[in-house]
């Protein structure tokens, strides 16, 4: 009776397990399987920043210009060359051949046709927020097109990447724009075809063979899946047993963990993306609490232990920053007041502002839980009670755009744009345009924005210093440290991990 | 053992070897010995309540004081632990015993408090709907369909997104979604004390409805309010976990049992303990109260025979 | 009647709610919106108008098929809806089948031997079970048997084998419920006349217990069943996030957390639905069971 049962249950599992191997895709038919924790619920790119779709469209999509990896600088992609002809005005050259995925050339009726798309989208602020500071396109020839500038913009090119390259006509007319022509299906010039799309569960992408010899390189595998996945846990099981063979925003634990196992490596590479505590330093959240007075918050800057958690808690190349901003990415100046870890100093700069026994403070937080709690006990070690709350993003920025928010733990990934104007843009906007500038300070508007206004590098850079030391000095921010990005994968594959930490997974090979 | 002297001394009459000669107080009492499985929850329950609430002020470490050199440390039992942290420590350093311990409490005030609306929403509804009976009854059942329909963790989740989590919140949502048992039971036991004999004499003799209420009807429905209250403070514990794993329930760094094995659930492969612990806790918790409530049910049940 | 109507009442709360909760134009204009082109967003789609307004408008395009377009997902709500049912109805089906195979035996062992080990034993098995947070089952289960030992596969809905490890998490917490009823009801119809009789006649045994007392004791077990399956398919939410199952309760989860008003609104909808519909079911059912009923 007993050995009937266990040949039995024995025979059911080498059964089921014959089953599931063969739905793990691998190697041998050329098949690459990664993880996102996101789901993807459209695959057209224009409606996210967030970074799993920044990959997935550089996977289908291309644009004029493109982030190489090697130096972190804007080089043309589906652009040959071009031309700064004055501070309003740029001429692009397209590079000829250019195939869609349905086998229609590339020609400047569709530079011209997307970009009209992006700016003359009434409907949808979004997309003429993406290029506002473009007044016309026009066609120069059938492979060269003109952009007329509003006023000089010196995070152009950034722009000039995040916008993809639509094919004429496929998004509708003027005045009768479709937003969702290509949410479920998408004809791009990228790397990658998508073959099929089930929203928030897969895309299914098989190489374009056709593709154009541009700075991403061809890619060397043939089918990818990319696959959603919420739970970190679920994907860590998926990856031991060979279901993925790729993910990443794994921990350092975890990620230390996984690699004992030989079938699996870990990376632990740079970040662009900076963590920070933003406070209401003009008193949006209603006047006299001890925030807006300038002592407590460099009594904040010094309670916060950064090092140890930067070390601790993230680990790899992570390390302390003092500026609002990455210190890799162009004019972020590092020569600002530097505030070290130093509870007595905060104790006594509480006590001088008149808070000896320190005061009640709401931190918002949406990332990252491990460390705002950190930062939680940091601050109570000098007396500063936190009561923390964290949430989903959604329900930060609602509460923020109520101006509810005394201060919140953020962090800014770049989106790979190694530039301080992409941080700088959406943080230091004018606090009617946008709800992150709780300074209430004019100066750093002026600055901080001012510098996007010049192509000027030198002025660039003159503009970000002032503006970037009155920020230490006033202590508008708690620049906290910069992360490390964490990637697992198998060890069939070569992934290459790069200085901004953004995942180039199109350049993955087998080994 | 310890138990039957200590009653011996406090109520001698209660060992009586005559049954027939036993007060009905003291016929609970006597079942309440003799039945195993609520002496043992009742034990388990003090237990975890003696460690909950007097472990911490034993304990030299607090839950929140952290070390971020010595994470994620594991249990004594394990290769590399050590006895400053009987079970480890977690993520951020925090000794992981005193998370755990100082949990119970949370869970308590959680689950009692929770049970507490859920009980005063419950037994109104359903005295309200016993008594008068009527378009009163049908409406309050309609009610009930109501709350029966609504996928209550979705609600639950919801609303404490709505309202912004804290534990008051967490409480007053948790209560509203589990108030139909008191209700189901309440209308039933009201609606046959209503057809009795001196309740019609005390609306005879010209008391208000309000009086009879208090002074009749509730005193009849005690017994089976205190069992539906043990039992619900074991739900109402386990939803308070469910929310905050899925993050809409009490926020870090207060150690609620969810919330650590939510935490913990990231490194489930390598440091299983993190989810394991919190489980075991939540588990025995709830298992010696769901012991005490069935137990109760049995004592106090009239129909239970006495040996 | 009564289901229409506690269906309506459900639905016109939820709106409510959901409205209040979450600022329908800010989730359309996504999380960087700026203050201008939410305003934007909200006359274009007309959230500036009453609630009840709007609860009509959607009402009346409801009962006409249309279920409204999600905001998250860039799809039909009802598309939606049909992609990601059949994962639930599986999950559910199969769970309440573990119930059943759990329950129902040890519901019988209990009764036979009355206070007896087995039956502590029995009763120990549905109070652990009542305890055990669903989600942390679900992790040890993982844990054990896809990762100490790789039996079953961790996650996702391609096969009925990845159903197994969901279904016994989601079935076990109807466990006990169901085989408590299961005990007390074959101890009750043991103790009935004609039992008694069919006893004392020399009937004993599993052919006395199949034939007579099961089919009375069946009935309440039928009722409680349904109500469990009812509960399965809106409380698959947590099942589903643990292992990866694209059903409609991570659909809900995912809808909640992406403010996607037009998504969570419907599934509310469906739940409450699918739950009164299937205690009309177990009514039916019941009425059919019982000789006294018909």
């Amino acid at each position: 009776m007993n050995k009937t049962a266990i040949s039995l249950l024995s025979l059911i599992s080498i059964f089921f397990s014959i089953i599931c191997s063969s739905l793990f895709a691998d190697k041998s038919d050329d098949t690459l399987v990664i993880a996102f924790k996101r789901e993807i619920t459209n695959l057209d790119y224009h409606y996210g920043t967030k970074t799993e779709y920044l990959i997935l469209a550089d996977m289908i999509d291309d644009s004029l210009f493109y982030v190489e990896n090697d130096n972190l600088s804007y080089v043309p992609s589906l652009a040959s060359d071009y031309k700064v002809v004055n501070d309003v005005t740029l001429d692009v050259n397209l590079k000829k051949g250019v195939k869609f995925h349905d086998g229609a050339e590339m020609t400047a009726d569709d530079v011209v046709y997307t970009y009209n798309f992006i700016i003359k989208n009434d409907k949808n602020r979004r997309h003429t927020k993406l290029a506002s500071w473009l007044k016309n396109i026009e066609k120069t020839g059938p492979y060269s097109v003109r952009f007329n500038l509003k006023e000089p913009y010196a995070n152009l090119y950034n722009d000039l990447y995040r916008i993809k390259i639509r094919k004429n006509g496929i998004m509708g007319t003027e005045g009768n724009w479709d937003d969702n022509a290509q949410a479920n299906s998408l004809i791009g010039v990228g790397p990658y075809k998508v073959v099929s799309f089930d929203p928030g569960v897969e895309v299914v992408l098989e190489r374009n063979e056709e593709y154009f010899d541009g700075p991403k390189g061809k890619p060397a595998i043939k089918n990818m899946i990319v696959r959603s996945i919420p739970d970190m846990g679920t994907q860590q099981a998926e990856l031991m047993s060979g279901g993925i063979h790729w993910m990443y925003n794994v921990k350092k634990d975890v990620g230390e963990s996984m690699a004992k196992n030989d079938r699996i490596n870990y990376q632990l590479g740079p970040s662009l993306r900076i963590g920070f505590l933003v406070l209401d330093a003009a008193g949006f959240t209603g006047d006299g609490h001890p925030i807006t007075d300038v002592r407590v918050r460099r009594a904040l800057n010094h309670a916060i232990n950064r090092e140890s958690i930067a070390k601790n808690l993230i680990g790899g190349p992570a390390n302390v920053v003092h500026t609002a901003c990455n210190p890799v990415v162009f004019g972020c100046f590092q020569d600002v007041t530097k505030y070290e870890y130093n509870p007595e100093k905060a104790i006594a700069l509480l006590t001088e502002a008149g808070y000896p026994s320190g005061f009640e403070l709401e931190l918002w937080s949406y990332r990252d839980k491990e460390a705002a709690q950190a930062i939680v006990s940091d601050l109570g070690k000098v007396g500063i009670k936190v009561n923390l709350k964290h949430g989903k993003l959604a329900g930060l920025n609602k509460a923020r755009k109520e101006r509810k928010i005394r201060a919140y733990f953020g962090t800014w990934g770049s989106s790979a744009s190694p530039d301080t104007a992409t941080i700088s843009n959406i943080h230091w906007r004018d606090p009617s345009k946008g709800d992150r500038n709780l300074s209430g300070d004019p100066k750093v508007n002026e600055l901080m924005i001012g510098a996007e206004r010049t192509l000027n590098i030198d002025e660039r850079k003159k503009l970000y210093a002032e503006g970037l030391k009155l920020i230490a000095d006033q202590a508008y921010w708690v620049p906290l440290w910069s992360y490390s990005e964490g990637v697992l994968s198998s060890q069939d594959i070569v992934f290459n991990q790069d200085a901004d930490g953004y995942p180039r997974v199109w350049g993955i090979s087998w080994r | 053992m310890i138990l039957k002297t200590f009653i011996k001394r406090l109520v001698p009459r209660v060992l009586e070897d005559d049954i027939s000669l036993l007060s009905p107080k003291t016929v609970v009492l006597r079942k309440a010995i003799s039945h195993s499985g609520f002496k043992f929850g009742l034990l388990l329950f003090i237990s975890i309540i003696l460690l909950g609430i007097l472990g911490p002020f034993f304990l030299d470490i607090s839950p929140y004081q952290q070390d971020l050199d010595k994470r994620l440390l594991p249990p004594v039992w394990i290769e590399g632990g050590s006895w400053d942290h009987l079970l480890g420590t977690d993520g951020n350093g925090r000794d992981y015993l005193s998370r755990i311990l100082s949990g119970t409490r949370i869970s308590l005030t959680i689950g009692i408090g929770a049970a507490l609306v859920g009980m005063v929403i419950g037994v109104t509804l359903g005295v309200i709907a016993g008594y008068f009976g009527g378009w009163i009854d049908q409406f309050v059942n309609y009610i009930l369909t109501c709350q029966l329909a609504l996928p209550g963790l979705l609600l639950a989740m919801t609303l404490v997104f709505l309202i912004g989590p804290s534990i008051p919140v967490v409480i007053i949502v948790i209560g509203c979604l589990h108030w139909t048992l008191f209700l189901v039971v309440t209308r039933s036991v009201t609606k046959r004390i209503a057809k009795l004999d001196f309740v019609s004499a005390s609306n005879a003799i010209g008391a208000t409805k309000l009086q009879i209420i208090i002074q009749d009807i509730l005193p009849g429905i005690i017994n089976q309010i205190i069992v539906i209250f043990t039992l619900e403070v074991g739900v109402a514990i386990l939803a308070e976990a469910s929310l905050s794993f899925l993050g809409v329930g009490i926020q870090p760094p207060t150690p609620s049992w969810g919330l650590l094995i939510a935490e913990g659930k990231e490194a489930i492969f390598f440091q299983p303990w993190l989810i394991v612990l919190p489980g075991i806790a939540l588990f025995l918790l709830v298992v010696s109260i769901n012991m005490l409530g069935d137990g109760l049910r049995d004592i106090m049940d009239p129909k239970s025979k006495l040996e | 009647m009564v289901v229409i109507a506690v269906a309506l009442t459900l639905s016109f709360i939820t709106f409510f709610l959901l409205n209040v909760a979450i600022d329908p134009a800010q989730a359309v204009a996504g999380e960087e919106a700026e203050a201008l082109e939410i305003e934007q967003v909200r006359q274009q789609y007309g959230f500036d108008r009453p609630i009840l307004i709007r609860y009509f408008e959607w009402f009346k395009a409801v009962l006409t098929g249309d279920l409204g377009i999600s905001y998250y997902w860039n799809k039909p709500v009802g598309s939606l809806l049909l992609e990601r049912a059949p994962e639930t109805i599986t999950l559910a089906l199969m769970s309440v089948m573990v119930t059943i195979f759990i329950a129902i035996p040890l519901g019988i062992c209990a009764a036979i031997n009355p206070n007896s080990v087995i039956d502590r034993m029995c009763l120990g098995v549905a109070v652990s079970f009542q305890a055990i947070p669903n989600f942390w089952l679900g992790l040890v289960m993982i844990i054990i048997f896809s990762v100490t030992f790789p039996i079953f596969p961790v996650s996702g809905d391609k096969t009925y084998f990845h159903f197994i490890l969901p279904s016994i998490v989601l079935g076990a917490s109807s466990v006990p419920p169901v085989m408590r009823l299961m005990r007390t009801g074959l101890l009750d119809v043991m103790e009935a006349d004609y039992i008694r009789t069919a006893r004392s006649n020399g009937f004993f045994g599993w052919k006395l217990i199949l034939n007579h007392a099961m089919r009375n004791a069946l009935l309440p077990v039928v009722s409680v069943l349904a109500v469990q399956l009812g509960h399965k398919f809106g409380g698959s939410v947590i099942t589903e996030s643990v292992f990866s199952i694209n059903g409609l309760g991570r659909l809900a989860l995912e809808s909640i957390l992406g403010a996607d008003i037009p998504t969570v609104q419907i599934l509310v909808f469906v739940f409450a639905f699918t739950f009164l519909i299937l205690n009309l079911l177990a009514d039916i059912l019941n009425a059919y069971l019982d000789p006294r009923l018909r």
